[in-house]
């Protein structure tokens, strides 16, 4: 398990070095051709320590070079100079530095802790690498495009920030056999995230887990256990359509198609709209049309142009109990709603099948065939309390609504003529 | 005399000529070639030391300048040598830095492997620096002032088997050496096929 928090003590994990190609001493030709570098040595070499440990280090200059001492050496961390105070001489020719309280590297490749002669060039130099071991992974979440493949995502433990480079490893196997396999598609939808392009097994468990290794240790994540069929998502559905209908200026008709991928298994596919006018950043949304593939958009503005789009919930594929995962959103399409000179009303939904009255828009249109009707009608007792005491009326004689429809009592002579169709 | 009175040029003594519009042009390219490359080359270098930190971007950065096998600076003398001398240097330099480049993306690949786009430059750099070095060669063949001899075997290609690491600080330094050493030689390349590139001196 990694360690916690680190403590004020000189600690330096007792790793080798990194392993570098070993043609890197053949490229480099002769040590000691007449360079600096090798005329001293630092030590240790490329330490790795936690955030917060102290580092007692030398450079020693080799006794071989003329007129080589440790009289007037100079440390540099990342190119500034580091205090002398830090710094004593621990005999002829070696130069000792105390560092405490180290804080993370400031890069990857690790602090660059130079050696300096006493005119500046450079003798020696490490690399110190300060961090943190990686803290356990989590909030691992897969999914399944069409069920041929899983990408899944998950949070680095402590925000990833060990200022070490850190390597993360998607791991999978099926839950009753199998041996592990090791994703090897990462970075496909950000830095924490791995793709298995194919080879899964549909109604049979995985468990699916993340390790995270760094020069100071290593974490793994608990185990995610799911089913391919539980993941499910799918492409946006393809040839969305948005239409008038006929010259009702506050409506307009949304059709689509299926997503292809997965339309001979949809029967119990969701959907969902969203539309906006064309200035706002608004969405309304319309949930819940169920298996439909069309839809009416009711008490939108007339003379008003509107983006739409719609995605695509698969749930109920093969029986899954699922929620299922929504598709991303289709592209948006548009389409404006006819004009009118009367104002419009505001917000909408969808209009159910059947033609129903709902609530919102029915009772607008209403209320305007009222004002007409008083107008031009002789209806001088209609009023729009008259049409909410017949409801009231209709549900109440249930029974002989289909016998009595549009009949009112002549007690209320003059009222609407019958239920709005 | 004009063409229209019966010149005394007649075709065959025209495509004996022709080689010289066809080498000018070729002189033009990879000098062209030469230029985008000494762009690179200064592009890849900033990336290089940023990765690396402090000091390696620091103004007067001068590390110790390691002898690196096969190559070296152009002599202080580079300029005043003949110009087909020196594009024979500046091949033979150019021959050498495609397996450095590859040894250093393979450093920084264990060193920096989330550095992507300095892994992706210095791919480039030696599949660009080969061309180049190809390019040059053509020159040099067109002029009729070949390389001489066989080029040894760049060591930067046998892995041999030594015990030490040499540390991650050398590995950095030995990087920033190849990538100044890369910069250096493809300007010096361009400066070169100026002298014979139309327009130039030559």
């Amino acid at each position: 398990m990694p360690a916690g928090r680190p403590g004020p003590a000189a600690q330096s994990a007792r790793r080798p070095p990194p392993p570098l190609p070993l043609l890197l001493l053949c490229v480099l030709g002769a040590p000691r051709a007449g360079s600096g570098a090798d005329t001293a040595v630092i030590s240790p070499q490329d330490p790795t320590l936690l955030i917060g440990s102290s580092l007692q280090a030398t450079c020693s200059v080799h006794g071989d070079t003329p007129g080589a001492t440790a009289e007037g050496l100079y440390w540099t961390l990342n190119g500034r100079r580091l205090p002398p105070e830090l710094s004593r001489m621990l005999n002829a020719s070696t130069m000792a530095l105390a560092l405490a309280n180290l804080n993370g590297s400031r890069q990857q490749s690790g602090d660059n802790l130079v050696c300096h002669a006493r005119d500046g060039s450079i003798l020696a130099g490490s690399c110190l690498y300060v961090g943190l071991p990686p803290e356990k992974p989590f909030n691992i979440s897969c999914w399944s495009r069409n069920m041929k493949d899983l990408t899944c995502r998950w949070t680095p433990g402590a925000h990833g920030e060990t200022f070490l480079h850190t390597n993360y490893s998607l791991k999978y196997k099926l839950r009753w056999y199998g041996q592990d396999n090791t994703c090897e598609e990462y970075h496909t939808v950000g830095p924490h995230s791995c793709h298995i392009p194919k080879d899964l097994a549909l109604f049979t468990p995985y468990e699916i887990w993340v390790e995270a290794t760094n020069r100071l240790g290593s974490a793994r994540s608990d185990v995610l256990t799911l089913d391919i069929l539980d993941v499910v998502t799918t492409d946006p559905p393809p040839d969305v359509h948005v239409s008038r209908v006929g010259g009702l200026e506050d409506q307009l008709s949304v059709r689509w198609v299926s997503p292809p991928a997965l339309k001979d298994f949809l029967f119990q596919a969701k959907y969902q709209i969203r539309y906006r006018v064309e200035d706002s950043v608004d969405w309304k949304v319309v949930d819940d049309v169920s298996n439909q593939t069309s839809c009416r958009l009711a008490g939108l503005k007339p003379g008003t142009v509107y983006f739409v789009q719609v995605r695509c919930n698969p749930f109920g594929i093969y029986g899954s109990k699922k929620a299922g995962i929504w598709s991303e959103w289709s592209h948006p399409t548009a389409a404006s709603t006819p004009r009118s000179e009367r104002p419009g009303p505001g917000g909408g939904a969808c209009e159910p099948r059947g033609g129903e009255p709902s609530s919102g828009p029915v009772r607008r249109e209403l209320k305007q065939f009222l004002g007409w009707l008083k107008k031009h009608a002789y209806c001088s007792n209609l009023s729009f309390r008259l049409y909410d005491q017949w409801r009231a009326w209709m549900q109440k004689s249930h029974k002989t609504r289909n016998q009595d429809e549009g009949i009112l009592s002549s007690g209320r002579r003059g009222a609407a003529r019958g239920p709005a169709r | 005399m004009s063409r229209r009175e019966g010149s005394l040029e007649d075709p065959q003594a025209d495509s004996s000529a022709s080689p010289l519009p066809h080498l000018e042009a070729k002189i033009q390219q990879t000098h062209s070639l030469a230029r985008l490359l000494t762009k690179y080359a200064e592009q890849l270098l900033q990336e290089y030391v940023q990765h690396q930190g402090d000091p390696f971007g620091l103004p007067g950065f001068s590390p110790p300048r390691l002898p690196v096998a096969d190559l070296s600076d152009p002599a202080p003398g580079h300029a005043g040598l003949p110009v087909p001398e020196r594009l024979r240097l500046d091949a033979a330099a150019l021959a050498a830095l495609p397996p450095l480049l590859d040894v250093v993306r393979r450093l920084q690949g264990e060193l920096n492997p989330r550095a992507l786009r300095l892994l992706r430059r210095l791919e480039d750099a030696a599949r660009q620096v080969r061309a180049l070095g190809a390019a040059v060669e053509a020159v040099l063949a067109a002029l009729g002032a070949e390389s001489r001899g066989p080029r040894p075997e760049p060591a930067a290609a046998a892995v041999a088997a030594s015990t030490a690491s040499a540390g991650v600080f050398p590995a950095k330094v030995l990087g920033f050496r190849v990538c100044g050493l890369y910069l250096e030689w493809v300007s010096r390349t361009e400066a070169d096929l100026g002298q014979l590139a139309p327009g130039g001196p030559a």
